[in-house]
């Protein structure tokens, strides 16, 4: 546990860091993609359909205005007379007295649109057409629209505004989804990494039943139950095989040792002793293969363990006049069982003292450990053979001792999400690593 | 010494008290947890020692509530179950030792006279003591030198560390096992003859160029240092 007075400041970073993650899982949240990819449409369609009403709408406008005002310019018929009023303006082409610059820009091209920077006549855009009156004389004619676009105007604000509310609704309901949705991914995903790492009794706890995300942590629940009961039935049926193998074993051990001394009691003991370690060995490769998660690792720089092993076993090797030579190379520190480490390496060297050439070398390079040897080495086609786990172990089990070396140094490596890597030594001989290098 | 031995098997049970009854030792036999635990509360016995999975209450559970109680005598448990695991929770009952079934009767022996002596109070193996001295043998732990008879004895660091463990036991048996766990920190066996090669080194170091072995191998047991 954390000492108290450090909680406060864990508390907070914790929750900057999960703030963090939970920004990170958003990006990646399926729901949220995907309403934003809706929203992006529908924004798209909005655009184009506004777009297109408003611009049709102002042509069928215009045209209604035009033909209104050459049939109040024909019916007109006042050569050379004005006839303004507070809502019209009808002359005769050249009578453009009065007028500002824009509106006579307009009158020349033939009619318009015009709009101005003052009002005029109390409006500021007015709809220009010249035409002939009923005499047939040139007159323009122009009516105030002011109203019109102003209308026009709202009705355009109308429809942007209600396309943004949509495509803002849209985003928050899967935001919204997608974070309801992630609570419980996120649930979920946390449960699966504490299973890896070991801890058998996670579960996800959720209990709604409403969608597929719900199933799926049901199902994983369940699993996880299930993965629960078969480990605790193997260590169970374990224990109980230990105890049934090894309480004969003892006694066949006491009645020897009451026999009277002589040389057949000595063998008798002896082999009484490989029984049991045979036995042993055969425990414990099960223990290690049936264990899971991280429990009891701790740092092991792989310089230090190779250093305290050479010390250990070289005077061992040297005595079968062999030489044992520590190689490390830019040593990396893992996570590991040392324990469980030094008995793999330790029946690396084994087998390679009784099979191995007269030089042994314990090696260390970055996140590798091994042992390498110039022997007679092992013919790369029964590498698969020589590492499978103990139920296929029978050739290798007659030619030396108990063979379960290389099942337990695979079991190891196995524990410690690890690669047992084999390969024929440069020139001769077998070379065995434990890669700590994760793929 | 008065030793409690709680042990259900009826080969093992006999066998584990006639031999301890040769080697002096008063031992009160049960195969059953409860009245091992009520004889334990109600006398003084110099030496537990405890089968892990027997009828009535376990060895386990017996040490546990001795321990609640504040009854501190040391405790070795005997067990079929040699996991490691198993072994820690030993350790967190309060146990001393650990023994796996099949054992060696010296194997036994030895433990119980490591532990017996720890309860006879002075125990040299927890003294702090950085200098040993074992007659004309100096090991200086924190130099980390090595004299006998004046002259000076290069040591390698585990052959410091085996060394101290032997001086620190004078006259005591010591088996195989007891070095492999202590010294090397391996509860397994390395088939390959780790002790036997390191215990001959030494030899050749601190024995063999003066007159007098302080360092004796009992045949099939174990080894004595001095006496």
């Amino acid at each position: 546990m954390s000492p108290c007075c450090a909680r406060g400041v864990g508390k907070a970073t914790s929750l900057v860091h999960r703030w963090v993650h939970q920004l990170r899982w958003l990006r990646r949240s399926s729901t949220l993609r995907l309403a934003a990819l809706l929203s992006g449409i529908f924004a798209l369609g909005f655009v184009v359909a506004i777009f297109v009403a408003l611009t049709l709408g102002e042509r069928a406008n215009e045209r209604r205005l035009d033909a209104t005002l050459s049939t109040i310019a024909l019916g007109g018929a006042i050569a050379d007379t004005r006839l303004d009023s507070a809502a019209l303006i009808l002359r005769p082409l050249d009578d453009l007295d009065g007028l500002p610059d824009p509106f006579v820009r307009v009158v020349s091209r033939g009619g318009g649109v015009v709009r101005l920077r003052d009002d005029l006549m109390r409006s500021d855009t007015w709809r220009v057409l010249v035409a002939q009156d009923g005499a047939g004389s040139p007159v323009f004619a122009a009516v105030p629209i002011e109203e019109n676009e102003d209308a026009q105007e709202l009705l355009a604000q109308i429809l942007w505004s209600t396309a943004g509310v949509v495509v803002v609704v849209t985003l928050a309901i899967g935001l919204w989804a997608g974070l309801i949705a992630q609570r419980r991914l996120l649930r979920i995903n946390a449960t699966l990494g504490q299973l890896s790492a070991g801890d058998l009794t996670a579960r996800t706890g959720l209990t709604r039943s409403k969608d597929d995300l719900d199933d799926i942590a049901k199902t994983l629940d369940q699993t996880a139950a299930e993965l629960e009961r078969l480990v605790a039935q193997t260590r169970h049926l374990s224990a109980s095989i230990a105890h049934d193998l090894r309480t004969p074993l003892a006694r066949l051990r006491a009645q020897l040792e009451m026999l009277p001394d002589g040389e057949e009691r000595g063998v008798a003991l002896e082999e009484a002793s490989r029984l049991s370690d045979i036995f042993d060995t055969i425990m414990r490769v099960a223990r290690i293969e049936a264990g899971q998660g991280r429990d009891g690792f701790e740092e092991v720089p792989l310089a230090e363990l190779a250093e305290d092993l050479a010390e250990t076993f070289g005077p061992v090797v040297e005595d079968e006049n062999k030489a044992l030579t520590l190689d490390v190379k830019a040593p990396a520190v893992v996570q590991g069982d040392r324990g469980m480490l030094v008995q793999a390496i330790a029946n690396l060297i084994q087998n390679a003292l009784v099979h191995g050439g007269d030089q042994i070398t314990l090696f260390a390079h970055g996140r590798t450990i091994g042992v390498a040897d110039n022997g007679a080495g092992v013919d790369p086609a029964a590498f698969a053979d020589i590492v499978k786990p103990m139920v296929r172990l029978d050739a290798a089990r007659s030619t030396h001792g108990s063979g379960l070396g290389l099942a337990l140094v695979r079991a190891v490596t196995d524990r410690h999400g690890a690669q047992l890597e084999l390969a024929v030594n440069d020139p001769q001989g077998l070379k065995v690593a434990i890669n700590f290098t994760h793929l | 010494m008065r030793i409690l031995l709680l042990e259900d098997d009826a080969q093992l049970g006999p066998w584990i008290t006639n031999g301890l009854r040769e080697e002096g030792h008063v031992v009160d036999h049960f195969d059953d947890g409860k009245d091992a635990l009520i004889a334990a509360m109600g006398q003084d016995f110099d030496l537990l020692i405890l089968d892990r999975m027997v009828p009535g209450l376990d060895g386990l559970a017996v040490l546990k509530s001795l321990r609640a109680s504040k009854d501190s005598t040391p405790a070795l448990f005997l067990t079929a179950l040699g996991e490691v695991e198993a072994r820690v929770e030993g350790f967190e009952a309060g146990g001393d030792d650990y023994l796996t079934k099949p054992f060696a009767f010296a194997e036994l022996s030895a433990r119980v006279g490591a532990l017996g002596r720890r309860r006879e109070g002075a125990d040299p193996t927890k003294t702090t003591q950085t200098v040993l001295r074992h007659s004309d043998l100096t090991l200086d732990l924190l130099a980390r030198t090595c004299t006998r008879q004046g002259q000076q004895i290069d040591l390698m660091a585990k052959e410091i560390k085996l060394l101290e463990y032997l001086m620190r036991r004078p006259g005591r048996l010591v088996t195989r096992t007891m070095l492999l766990e202590q010294v090397w920190d391996m509860s397994f066996d390395p088939t390959t003859s780790v002790v036997e090669t390191h215990i001959s080194r030494l030899r050749a170091k601190i024995d063999k160029p003066f007159d007098v072995a302080l360092l004796r191998t009992r045949r099939g047991e174990g080894y004595v240092f001095g006496a």
